[in-house]
């Protein structure tokens, strides 16, 4: 499709050269970008497929762990040992850069806890209740790593869906646009060439 | 910074077990209030919601929760999530989640 806004002039055209020039080299740059951002994409994959395998897994240990504790000990005395818990797991969050996104980057202290780090005493509850927080301690140190490289994974998809609209945009729809347009104003001033090298030839005869 | 969970209260005890302080039992009609609490507050690094509660959320709150930069939320259940597989799916024109 020509693009009506352009005048047919000659510095029209040499503007036009330059903006699809820009344009093209815009395109390979983005092209290479998408590429490289797919390639980091398959990289995070198959970690991202382990780690929520395995999340999934350890959320339904967890729930076997803590439904026995709480029909053992009753739900007040799952509450109640929670409740005596002091540590609590930290958390220092960070950014790093990945090809222009900025990615979390987490790093966690005391998530496990050994039995009298926990708070509750040993004799007052059972061995349920510590299983069951062994199990959401292992649960959440999973919950951890898969935040990060979820989030990653999803930053990820977003910027490589981005691109992807940029380039097929520029692939099909501004360079073929302005390529036409240029083909367009070359052609009017070749005609206007040649009108104006018949007025001559008609003047020298006169 | 630390971790938050917010869901049913079955949900959300076995996170307090495991040293979570900051658990917000909620039913779903006071869910959505609740995460937008949490997404206020400066010290949540991470969050965590169960797969189902993260569905029943309004698509508006899951953008936000999609594109905040802080805290990390992360969805936890038995299911895997199809969130993220179509997203996938759409980016790369393949099913690679499977």
């Amino acid at each position: 499709m020509v693009l009506v806004q352009y005048k047919p002039t000659r510095s029209v055209l040499l503007q036009l050269r330059r903006t699809r020039r820009t344009a093209e080299r815009g395109h390979r740059l983005l092209k290479l970008k998408q590429d490289a951002l797919i390639v980091e994409f398959f990289r995070v994959l198959e970690r991202a497929k382990a780690v929520r395998s395995n999340l999934v897994e350890k959320y339904r240990v967890a729930e076997a762990r803590i439904a026995i504790a709480r029909a053992i000990e009753g739900s007040i005395g799952v509450k109640s040992a929670a409740l005596a818990l002091t540590e609590t797991p930290t958390l220092e969050l960070k950014t790093k850069n990945v090809m222009g996104i900025l990615v979390p980057k987490i790093n966690a202290k005391s998530v496990r806890k050994t039995i009298d780090q926990r708070g509750y005493g040993i004799i007052g509850t059972s061995p349920r209740i510590d299983e069951a927080a062994e199990a959401y301690e292992n649960l959440v140190e999973d919950v951890i790593t898969a935040a990060e490289i979820e989030t990653t994974m999803r930053r990820l998809i977003e910027e490589i869906e981005k691109v992807k609209r940029r380039v097929n945009a520029l692939e099909y729809r501004v360079i073929p646009e302005l390529k036409a347009t240029e083909a367009f104003i070359r052609q009017r001033l070749e005609e206007l060439e040649r009108d104006n090298f018949m007025r001559l030839k008609r003047f020298k005869s006169t | 910074m630390e971790l938050a969970a917010v869901g049913r209260d079955e949900f959300v005890q076995g996170f307090k077990l495991a040293g979570v302080r900051k658990t917000f039992s909620v039913d779903r009609d006071a869910l959505e209030a609740q995460v937008a609490k949490v997404l206020d507050d400066a010290n949540v690094g991470i969050l965590i919601l169960s797969v189902d509660d993260m569905k029943a959320l309004s698509n508006t709150m899951r953008r936000r929760l999609e594109t905040t930069p802080r805290p990390v939320v992360i969805a936890v259940g038995k299911r895997e999530e199809e969130d993220l597989r179509e997203k996938i799916k759409r980016a790369i024109g393949v099913d690679l989640y499977k």
